[in-house]
């Protein structure tokens, strides 16, 4: 079996090729420049280069597709990479199974996992799709010793013309790296609340978040610590809930952390069932009370 | 210069009031209310504010089922100007919705067709993509900011790096996220007006298999451990031992 991956991001294209070591060839398309991705076992990473427009870089993939011998194609859920999947479902006519989180290769078929009803329900499927778009965490990153040949492919122009790119501000935060992340609520209650937060953030050396109607609605964060469905997905090695309610938009983005911890006034909080442990109580009292036993 | 626009809206299930059936393990979703899709109000929100500067007409279109007359008259209360709400819906299935929203889209005339990114409950990413293909049209995508002028229409799009500055000449297909505005509250008077506006609606009549077999659709598992403690300081403990450990 031979597969073209797609990645503009260094660690989905890390798990991708982690994953697919010993599954068959694998060629990696990718806007990334990292030596290190030259370590997994990709037969050949084509660097793109130019400008990055999503119907450019599907119309490239599509005409490599059909030229490479490819079987199947794996694209990084990622903001450019389900545009491009779609793009190419679309040229080639070909459904795209999306947003999978596990899948498996039968003989003419692919079992796949993905997460549908917003994260309520886990639909198993089987079907004949050669493309699929994958969420972060497919797989752990597993680098080998090898070393692929990189070459260069021009994004050739499209309708779309692209003005400039902007590096996003060397970003204050980064949840997705960090190993525990205090989150809150609603249930905070105020604004000011978050300095009697910040102690326990610091004493874990962790990282503020919180959930969508505190960094959208409210404002009570900014919207890049926002952990949900429609914001960051993470995996922290414990995640502190406080004053989450649970609704499944927010599970949907901190279920894959490692441990759960959730404090919150109401014992029958939907977040309890989704944590490994659990306070009952008003979280004013309940945070200094966790620092003084650090 | 006035633009008209057709803005694509999405009826969804109330997330939060699916409950599980304890004997399968699958998610109960008879019965659960419908609500208007978060990012199809901020769809409908781009659309009103480029109406409200240079004039035009908006039409929203809803593929969902009868209950979709709710939505409609919600988005009617925001600002859009007629609706067509296109019953026979059918979950995950994405090529099937992009042929029957680009059928009808075909037939109005519109400078600017705008849609969420990843809608709350399916979450594909996907329909944005093949509206475009199947208009063959330019796609601009993810929009965190719109402006118009002179029949060129320029977006930001961020993505996890970087934030792209991109145009493109209309009629084009513009895809929103939750940053692109923030949608409006409609003032309880044009919430009665709208409960009186007709609504067009029409059965859609594109079939198209679904080549994916469901196996099984769960509620998924959560194994976590769920030691809850009412006894607050004795939680506390217990937490700062769970945390002192992930800090290593």
């Amino acid at each position: 079996m031979k597969f073209l991956i797609f990645s503009d991001i260094e660690d989905s294209a890390k798990q991708v090729m982690s994953f697919l070591k010993g599954k068959g060839d694998f060629v990696l398309y990718t806007t990334e420049k990292g030596e290190s991705l030259t370590k997994y076992g990709a037969q050949k990473i084509v660097l793109l280069t130019g400008k990055p427009e999503v119907k450019g870089i599907s119309s490239l993939l599509s005409d490599e597709f059909s030229s490479g011998g490819y079987d199947l194609v794996m694209i990084a859920s990622t903001v450019l990479g389900r545009d491009i999947a779609s793009l190419f479902s679309g040229q080639k006519s070909i459904e795209v199974i999306p947003e999978i989180f596990e899948i498996k290769f039968n003989s003419g078929t692919v079992t796949t996992k993905r997460y549908g009803l917003g994260g309520k329900a886990v639909i198993e499927e089987e079907s004949r799709s050669k493309v699929f778009t994958f969420l972060s965490g497919l797989s752990d990153d597993v680098p080998g010793d090898g070393s692929s040949p990189i070459e260069t492919k021009n994004i050739p122009e499209g309708v779309v013309k692209i003005l400039a790119i902007e590096q996003k501000k060397a970003k204050e935060v980064n949840l997705e790296k960090a190993n525990i992340i205090i989150a809150v609520g609603r249930g905070l209650g105020k604004m000011e609340g978050i300095q009697q937060i910040e102690p326990l953030v610091k004493a874990v050396r962790g990282e503020l978040a919180g959930s969508r109607p505190v960094c959208l609605d409210y404002h009570w964060l900014s919207e890049d610590r926002q952990v949900g469905y429609s914001g960051r997905t993470v995996k922290p090695k414990a995640y502190v809930a406080l004053g989450i309610s649970g609704q499944i938009q927010h599970i949907a983005g901190m279920r894959g952390s490692k441990v759960v911890v959730a404090v919150n006034k109401d014992k029958n909080a939907p977040i309890f069932q989704e944590a490994d442990y659990g306070i009952v109580g008003d979280l004013y009292q309940i945070v200094p009370k966790i620092v003084s036993y650090l | 210069m006035p633009y008209d626009i057709v803005v694509l809206i999405k009826q969804i299930p109330d997330l939060e009031l699916i409950k599980v059936n304890q004997e399968t393990g699958e998610p109960i979703t008879d019965g659960v209310p419908f609500k208007f899709e978060n990012l199809s109000k901020n769809s409908v929100e781009a659309a009103v504010r480029i109406k409200e500067k240079n004039g035009g007409k908006i039409t929203a279109v809803l593929f969902g089922n009868e209950k979709g007359t709710q939505v409609m008259k919600e988005a009617y209360a925001m600002g859009v100007d007629e609706g067509v709400l296109i019953t026979g819906y059918s979950e995950n299935n994405p090529v099937l919705t992009a042929k029957v929203l680009a059928q009808k889209i075909k037939q109005l005339h519109y400078d600017l067709v705008i849609l969420g990114n990843q809608s709350a409950d399916s979450m594909s990413g996907m329909v944005a993509g093949l509206v475009a293909t199947e208009l063959n049209l330019p796609l601009l995508s993810n929009a965190v900011s719109i402006e118009v002028a002179d029949r060129i229409v320029k977006v930001s799009t961020a993505t996890e790096k970087d934030v792209i500055k991109s145009e493109a000449t209309m009629p084009a297909v513009i895809s929103v996220t939750q940053e692109t505005n923030e949608p409006r509250f409609p003032p309880v008077l044009q919430i009665i007006k709208a409960g009186k506006k007709n609504i067009t609606t029409e059965q859609s009549t594109v079939k198209i298999e679904n080549t994916s077999k469901i196996i099984s659709k769960k509620a998924p598992k959560s194994e976590r451990k769920r030691l809850i403690f009412e006894d607050v300081d004795k939680g506390a403990q217990e937490v700062a031992k769970v945390l002192k450990e992930a800090m290593k």
